[in-house]
């Protein structure tokens, strides 16, 4: 259950934090107003209330209920994606302007010159911080268990009051180690790959 | 001859600071126009403003004999997006700092604006960037990386990449001023090269050796304003204004002395 949030949240809001980041820039000020309130209030709300909001709130104010599973990988890809967006945005603006005349001057689009031009540039750039956020991320995954997701702190405990032993826990760090230890090395990899052209003069 | 770029009293704006005062500018086909002045004087300005990098406050600007921009009410009203953009594409920039694209080889900055402007094909583009490269003198240089060149490659580099795009007129912003002094010939014999094969440009500079061998006209801004213009040997040899004359001592003294 640990890995499934995990994995869940990271396929849907590395993208979605995209389209937040430009609409934070946007020269629309609706879609700019509307982007930075959703950042606004999934950074400055706890994670954890925002779990109790989307699973006990909803359902009494809206009447549906939804399983805690997907309960708790809307309520991170949503918290997420916020996060997420504030990265791209700040590598995106840490972009040089000349960059962006260049394009211009070649006649590329404003589509173009986004994905094109500047997005690649900026991927090296906030690898690092956006590896972060994942490992917040694993860690975050224990946070679920509060609405009755069976993770890996949940079932951990049970252990150890079960067997009066609290080497489970032991275990338990000993997993989120590894887990994080996998996602450093993926994150440098990727980093390696995005960053060859900066190679210095032979 | 065919004017291909027409400006018409220019005038731009910050804020309460005049840049550009009521300046008029014709380039004809073919014509190598260089811009020189102390700095502040706003020549990089109006070069900025050919191709909308700058949006200028009121004026009429023609490039190609279509209409850009004018101002029918006083203030500048430009054509739609779509069309100054096309009129842009018919320029190319060279600028001071390059602005080559890090994360792309050689080759691939070349053919980028091709492939995705003009549609054309990657073989077709590759083969334009390997003739243009070699014309730069750039020809071993297709699968480096910009971070791998020195300055002066990378800026005939940005050259070769400006004519990927086939421009009827060249605008150059200072192309050598952030280079070592050695290496500014490199970039100079590619513009001369350039110049010799009649093609139109217009060349903010500080070189006034570039100016007064290789440039049909010199213009001489200060203020906001054209002061003087004409020929080399005019502007060089038989300065007429007192702000000329000073400029030119005190900048052709400055350039002994390096």
């Amino acid at each position: 259950m640990t890995v499934q949030v995990f994995l869940l949240t990271l396929v849907f809001a590395l993208p979605l934090g995209l389209p937040v980041a430009l609409g934070s820039n946007s020269r629309l000020l609706p879609i700019r107003l509307f982007c930075r309130a959703f950042v606004w209030v999934f950074r400055g709300t706890p994670l954890l209330l925002q779990l109790f909001f989307f699973f006990y709130m909803l359902p009494i104010w809206f009447g549906f209920a939804m399983d805690p599973l997907p309960t708790a990988v809307i309520t991170f890809v949503l918290n997420y994606s916020a996060y997420l967006a504030e990265i791209y945005r700040g590598g995106i603006n840490s972009i040089d302007r000349g960059q962006y005349e260049a394009a211009s001057c070649l006649g590329l689009s404003r589509w173009q010159t986004m994905f094109g031009i500047i997005l690649p540039q900026t991927v090296s750039r906030i690898l690092p911080a956006v590896a972060n956020e994942m490992i917040t991320l694993v860690k975050d995954t224990s946070l679920v268990y509060v609405i009755g997701v069976a993770e890996l702190m949940k079932a951990s405990r049970g252990a150890v009051n079960r067997d009066t032993d609290p080497t489970a826990y032991l275990v338990a760090a000993l997993i989120y180690l590894l887990f994080t230890f996998i996602l450093t090395k993926v994150a440098d990899r990727v980093e390696k790959r995005f960053s060859r052209h900066e190679a210095r003069r032979q | 001859m065919a004017a291909i770029l027409e400006m018409q009293n220019i005038v731009k704006e910050f804020g309460r600071l005049r840049a550009l005062d009521k300046v008029s500018l014709h380039v004809e086909q073919g014509e190598t126009v260089a811009i020189i002045g102390p700095s502040g004087s706003g020549k990089s300005t109006l070069l900025r403003s050919v191709n909308r990098l700058e949006k200028i406050t009121s004026g009429e600007i023609r490039i190609n004999g279509e209409l850009m921009v004018s101002s029918p009410s006083g203030k500048a009203e430009y054509v739609s997006e779509r069309q100054v953009r096309r009129l842009c594409s018919s320029t190319g920039m060279i600028f001071q700092h390059f602005h080559l694209f890090p994360h792309m080889t050689c080759l691939g900055n070349i053919t980028y604006a091709p492939m995705k402007v003009k549609k054309q094909s990657q073989a077709q583009a590759e083969e334009t960037a390997h003739r243009l490269l070699e014309l730069v003198g750039l020809a071993d240089k297709a699968d480096n990386w910009p971070s791998q060149l020195s300055g002066g490659q990378q800026q005939r580099v940005a050259i070769a990449r400006g004519l990927a795009m086939e421009p009827e007129l060249m605008l150059f912003d200072e192309p050598t001023s952030a280079l070592d002094p050695e290496i500014t010939g490199e970039v100079l014999a590619v513009m001369k090269t350039l110049a010799a094969r009649r093609m139109t440009m217009l060349v903010v500079t500080h070189e006034m050796g570039f100016a007064r061998e290789v440039a049909d006209r010199v213009i001489f801004m200060a203020d906001g304003r054209i002061i003087e213009q004409g020929t080399p040997e005019q502007i060089f040899e038989n300065p007429q204004t007192e702000r000329l004359q000073n400029f030119l001592r005190s900048t052709l003294s400055a350039q002994k002395n390096q």
